[in-house]
């Protein structure tokens, strides 16, 4: 099997098409949302959108999630004076069902019932306002960061992406990001793929990668991004700080020594698909071979 | 101190031995506090079932204590019924009173992941996908201490294994002491050497927690227990 073989068995065992249970239960879920948000606010004017890897066509089995971006209008005030407060209120709203985890701009859904606590939904919501009747930019909170405010155009980060001609570069990336524990955000991932393989789009995947992490290995000090939603105005600098920098040139040297001393099967592992009762049958026999080893609980 | 910066060279050859197995399992220290994070691969036949995304938290006394084990993927519900605390969200892998038998004090942090944490994550794995727990359960709390020493001493009384947590508690045990086993014999006569190999494998710590929770407990909470007063109290009350 080739390197660009394998790296497409590698894709294919990631994908998750709109049957999935994965994407099922996360559309339901944003059917929850919506109604959640509607019904609580229902004096705003409302733009809700499914943003991300879904809307990217980036999504990974391994680790994937589900942007709903929720903006309203310029001017209008009724979910919250400013970013914040509108922030604030759609947490707010959300808490009556989800167990709410503010992460950057987003709103992190996780289950808080006894039956599923702490079950990741994989379902950020990102409240914003547009910042004018055109609804195309639009400013979102920030709880990080030395800037309260962000302005964004999700058409332009999805176009970006979706335009890049380095989708599957994209997905081995992001997945090679799982494997390897590195906290880069997914957009500063994104923008990385697409600038160092900016010339780079008519070689195969398996080229693609490793030119992109010969890049990282020998250049990450030197690497920074821009927001091409707003370029001039958002510092992604901060995101991308020398520290994670060493960590993603650590990394990628790792993997190009891995394919280097034992070929491509050793950076994601080989790829075996299952049907539902062989994969039973194969837990069970490893279950006999495994220590017998029972799990407890300190107090019930 | 910290056992990475007491002992950098056992940190290092953790470090090594974890990292050429798992590659995708990586050391973190944040906070003078050492994590192993990343995803970690159920692995049969070297092939992978199916993969984990796990943080594993050290003690400052690694390897003394155990390390907090954490699903950071967000994939297994914080339930009891899946061995999850919902407070904090970490798993309860096993009983720390079976430790001597899963992972020793003193082995190598590897034995752990490929051993008892293996068996953890393998076991959710297949609860998720409708089967039993492979290896079964330990009860819950108190409830769980006293079927894993109803097991271990083969007796379900409650008296006797109170008696035995408080041998295995005690700075010293003396053969003039009764024999917990309720015989009347003096401990040198009876289950001296039963009580010195469990002393070995069974830290004097965990033994006075489990003494605790089950004092704490008391005979209601055992309701399993099928008691029969065979020994009297007096060699628990000198040494609680």
């Amino acid at each position: 099997m080739t390197a660009d073989e394998y790296l497409s068995q590698v894709l294919a065992s990631q994908s998750l098409g709109d049957d999935s249970d994965e994407v099922k239960a996360m559309q339901k879920h944003r059917v929850e949302v919506e109604k959640l948000i509607r019904d609580t606010h229902e004096d705003t004017v409302l733009t809700i959108r499914y943003a991300g890897s879904k809307a990217k066509g980036t999504m990974n089995k391994e680790s994937y999630d589900l942007d709903i971006i929720s903006y309203v209008n310029s001017g209008d005030n009724t979910a919250g004076e400013t970013l914040e407060d509108i922030y604030n209120n759609f947490k707010k709203t959300l808490g009556n069902k989800y167990s709410v985890e503010p992460k950057g701009s987003a709103l992190r859904l996780k289950g808080c019932d006894p039956q599923n606590l702490g079950i990741d939904f994989h379902i950020d919501v990102v409240p914003g306002r547009f910042t004018d009747e055109t609804k195309t930019d639009a400013y979102l909170y920030q709880s990080g960061g030395d800037k309260q405010r962000l302005k964004t155009n999700l058409d332009v980060h999805l176009d970006h992406v979706r335009d890049s001609g380095v989708i599957d570069a994209i997905r081995v990336a992001k997945l090679w990001r799982v494997r390897n524990s590195l906290p880069i955000r997914t957009f500063v991932l994104e923008l990385a793929v697409i600038q160092l393989l900016e010339d780079k789009k008519k070689v195969t995947l398996s080229a693609q990668m490793k030119h992109f992490w010969t890049e990282l290995r020998d250049n990450a000090a030197n690497l920074t991004v821009e927001d091409p939603a707003n370029p001039n105005g958002n510092d992604l600098s901060i995101c991308l700080d020398q520290g994670l920098k060493s960590q993603l040139a650590a990394a990628a040297k790792r993997t190009l020594d891995q394919i280097e001393s034992s070929g491509w099967e050793a950076v994601f592992g080989k790829i075996e698909k299952q049907e539902k009762t062989a994969r039973v049958e194969i837990l069970r026999q490893a279950a006999t071979v495994a220590m017998p080893s029972r799990p407890w609980l300190p107090e019930a | 101190m910290t056992w990475h910066r007491d002992n950098p060279a056992l940190y290092t050859k953790e470090k090594e031995e974890v990292e050429a197995y798992f590659p995708d399992l990586h050391f973190v220290v944040e906070n003078d506090v050492v994590y192993v994070r990343g995803s970690f691969p159920l692995i049969f036949e070297g092939k992978i079932l199916d993969r984990y995304s796990v943080e594993l938290q050290f003690p400052r006394n690694h390897p003394a204590g155990l390390p907090a084990v954490r699903e950071t993927g967000g994939r297994i519900p914080h339930h009891n019924d899946r061995h999850v605390n919902p407070a904090d969200g970490t798993a309860c892998v096993l009983i720390p009173d079976e430790r001597w038998r899963l992972w020793p004090a003193g082995a190598p942090l590897i034995k752990f992941l490929i051993g008892p944490l293996h068996s953890f994550f393998l076991a959710q794995t297949m609860v998720e996908e409708g089967e039993p727990w492979p290896f079964s359960q330990w009860e819950h709390g108190a409830r769980g201490i006293f079927q894993y020493y109803r097991e271990l001493l083969k007796t379900s009384n409650l008296r006797v294994i109170t008696t035995y947590l408080d041998y295995l508690a005690a700075k010293h045990v003396k053969g003039h002491w009764p024999c917990p086993c309720g015989s009347g014999s003096k401990v040198r006569d009876c289950h001296f050497g039963q009580i010195k190999d469990l002393r070995d494998k069974i830290s004097r710590k965990d033994a006075r927690n489990s003494l605790t929770a089950l004092k704490k407990a008391g005979s209601t909470a055992i309701e399993m227990t099928e008691a029969k007063p065979v020994a009297p109290d007096s060699a628990r009350s000198q040494f609680s």
